[in-house]
């Protein structure tokens, strides 16, 4: 039966036994805190992430294009389904869980529920992190520039103008 | 007045703040002891006979905990929101691309795809149908025995033939809309574990007392044997009415007496999800010299796809629907729910009335044109109002806020554009 793994040529999926790739070991900074793991050589860092318990980090796509599993990794934001987990050995890595907690929110979590930027909430933190990239490098940024830092990041319930507005809320009230 | 709490106040969302922060659970975040991982192995063609599955070397792979096919399921092996015409998993006949085969539950996904990759299956093609005007002939393949014309929904109003014949502006025009895909952010996902003699199960859903009646159907449960929880749910639009992975899990999580879990991938949701209809409209209006709508007389055919889902109910209305907000006095519509070997189309935001809008907006563009007057004037000069009748011969009474939200619209492209269109 022609299923796409057994096309001519296709590899059939690697089972553990198989694997000539050895775990090796990862040292980096995730949300502030040093973390040393073992983790597989072909192993997604958005699978990492879900292994260690983060889940809030979401794959819509598997394939970079939803930006549903955006995290930033050294100041830059990435789609955690396009990075391998070596990949992140010494950087510095934030999640969503890093951003705020029940007892204190980061102003971007607080302009989301207040401006009703939130719907199904799957695309949530991806937005929020690609917000906060933004505004860790530009302070003031104009409506086009936040319209622009999040146009990697695919919405299907909320709209867009809701989750700009909060954004632009945060951006205010500091200036 | 007196103050209310809630009434009249700006609240926040009541899950708002776990989803901020990422710590909502959807039903792919959950994780429980001993979980399995399921796949499913699916059609590669759109229409064949099945003849045989050979699943030996699949179940010897070790970790493989269950690999099951149509024989497997206790009872009905059939679904459907409407019409149970969609096998859980296919005993005879594939009528789709991406109609599923094969269940298996392995102790991690890669094995579970292996395991898919083992799986010999036998299958004997037949010509197919993808358009809903062929299949709609005699000699068109059928997709299901009865005939590929699931349904036809009428509406009859007035004289038809008395209005056209005394009509100065007559317009025609075909149109054709496409299919589309929910695309909601979050594919489809679902857990299931047993708890006591009950299998529960977190999914991702709109629907989850119909996935309950559907799951203790065709597993020969009593209803109070099985527990649906609506996990988070990352959109819907429609798409996750119908079922997906309830039916595979809870049949999983009982054979392998072991929690299981189902997360499509953006692919597999988009191959085995249901999709908005695409439209063939066939609109003819009647209107005198001024604009004033006398007749209309569409026909309307829906292409459901391989399987019913919510088509009846979409064709339905659409049919009601094909007015627009426009009094009409003599409607004749026939709307035809038609089966091919596409992706099945369901409910999608709007319910096939979004299909009609495209069709019967154009036409009064139409009639303006040739009446020459504006737009906005054929419009006015046809809305529904309060005490009109609609296609169907219902009074409006109230509550018909047409010509009110046009007037608004007017004065709001007075302030923008400087002009009304």
């Amino acid at each position: 039966m022609d299923v796409p793994w057994k096309k001519p040529g296709a590899k059939l999926p690697v089972l553990e036994g198989d694997k000539n790739m050895s775990k090796q070991t990862i040292n980096f900074m995730l949300n502030s805190q040093k973390v040393s793991a073992q983790v597989e050589s072909d192993s997604r860092l958005v699978d990492f992430l879900h292994e260690m318990g983060l889940t809030g980090t979401k794959l819509g796509c598997g394939e970079g294009d939803c930006g549903a599993c955006t995290v930033i990794i050294d100041g830059q934001t990435a789609n955690s389904c396009l990075v391998l987990a070596p990949q992140i050995d010494g950087k510095e890595v934030t999640t969503i869980e890093g951003l705020g907690s029940y007892e204190q929110l980061h102003p971007l979590q607080e302009a989301f529920i207040e401006e009703g930027a939130v719907q199904c909430g799957f695309c949530t933190p991806g937005m929020l992190l690609s917000a906060k990239a933004l505004l860790d490098e530009n302070s003031n940024p104009k409506r086009e520039e936040i319209i622009r830092s999040i146009s990697g990041n695919l919405c299907r319930c909320t709209g867009y103008t809701k989750i700009a507005n909060a954004i632009e809320k945060v951006v205010r009230s500091k200036s | 007045m007196q103050e209310l709490n809630v009434v009249g106040k700006s609240v926040r969302r009541k899950d708002a703040l776990d989803k901020v922060l990422g710590k909502s659970q959807y039903s792919g975040d959950i994780k429980l002891p001993g979980m399995l991982h399921v796949k499913v192995l699916r059609s590669p063609v759109a229409h064949a006979l099945l003849k045989n599955i050979d699943c030996r070397a699949a179940e010897s792979l070790p970790g493989v905990h269950a690999v099951l096919t149509a024989k497997d399921i206790p009872e009905s092996n059939t679904h459907g929101i409407i019409i149970k015409d969609e096998p859980v998993l296919v005993m005879d006949k594939i009528r789709k691309i991406g109609d599923p085969l094969v269940v298996v539950a392995a102790e991690t996904e890669e094995i579970a795809l292996r395991a898919l990759s083992l799986i010999e299956v036998e299958f004997e093609e037949l010509p197919a149908v993808f358009d809903p005007e062929e299949a709609m002939k005699p000699e068109a393949p059928k997709v299901h025995d009865g005939g590929n014309i699931q349904s036809i929904r009428k509406i009859r109003k007035g004289d038809i033939e008395a209005a056209f014949a005394h009509a100065d502006i007559v317009v025609e025009t075909s149109y054709r809309t496409q299919m589309q895909e929910h695309a909601y952010i979050e594919p489809e996902a679902g857990v299931a574990y047993l708890d006591g003699d009950v299998v529960v199960l977190r999914v991702s859903t709109q629907n989850p007392h119909f996935d309950c009646k559907e799951v203790a159907r065709n597993l020969a449960l009593p209803l109070n044997k099985v527990r649906i929880v609506q996990a988070p749910t990352g959109g819907g639009f429609g798409g996750k009415l119908d079922i997906s992975v309830q039916i595979y899990i809870a049949l999983l999580a009982i054979r392998a007496k072991r929690p299981v879990r189902l997360v499509y991938t953006r692919e597999e949701s988009m191959l085995a999800s249901t999709k908005r209809h695409p439209y063939v409209i066939k609109y003819k209006t009647a209107a005198d010299k001024n604009g004033k709508l006398m007749a209309i007389d569409v026909i309307v055919i829906g292409d459901t796809g391989a399987y019913a889902s919510y088509g009846p109910g979409t064709l339905t209305r659409s049919a009601v629907h094909a007015t627009g907000p426009y009094e009409v006095p003599n409607v004749r519509v026939d709307a035809y729910t038609v089966y091919t070997n596409n992706p099945t189309a369901g409910a999608c935001r709007g319910f096939g009335v979004p299909q009609l809008a495209f069709a019967h907006e154009q036409q009064m563009d139409m009639v303006a044109q040739r009446a020459g007057i504006s737009p906005i004037q054929v419009r006015l000069l046809n809305a529904l109002r309060p005490n009109s009748q609609t296609g169907t011969g219902q009074v409006l009474e109230t509550g018909v806020g047409f010509v009110e939200t046009i007037e608004v619209a007017q004065a709001k492209a007075l302030e923008v554009l400087g002009r009304i269109c």
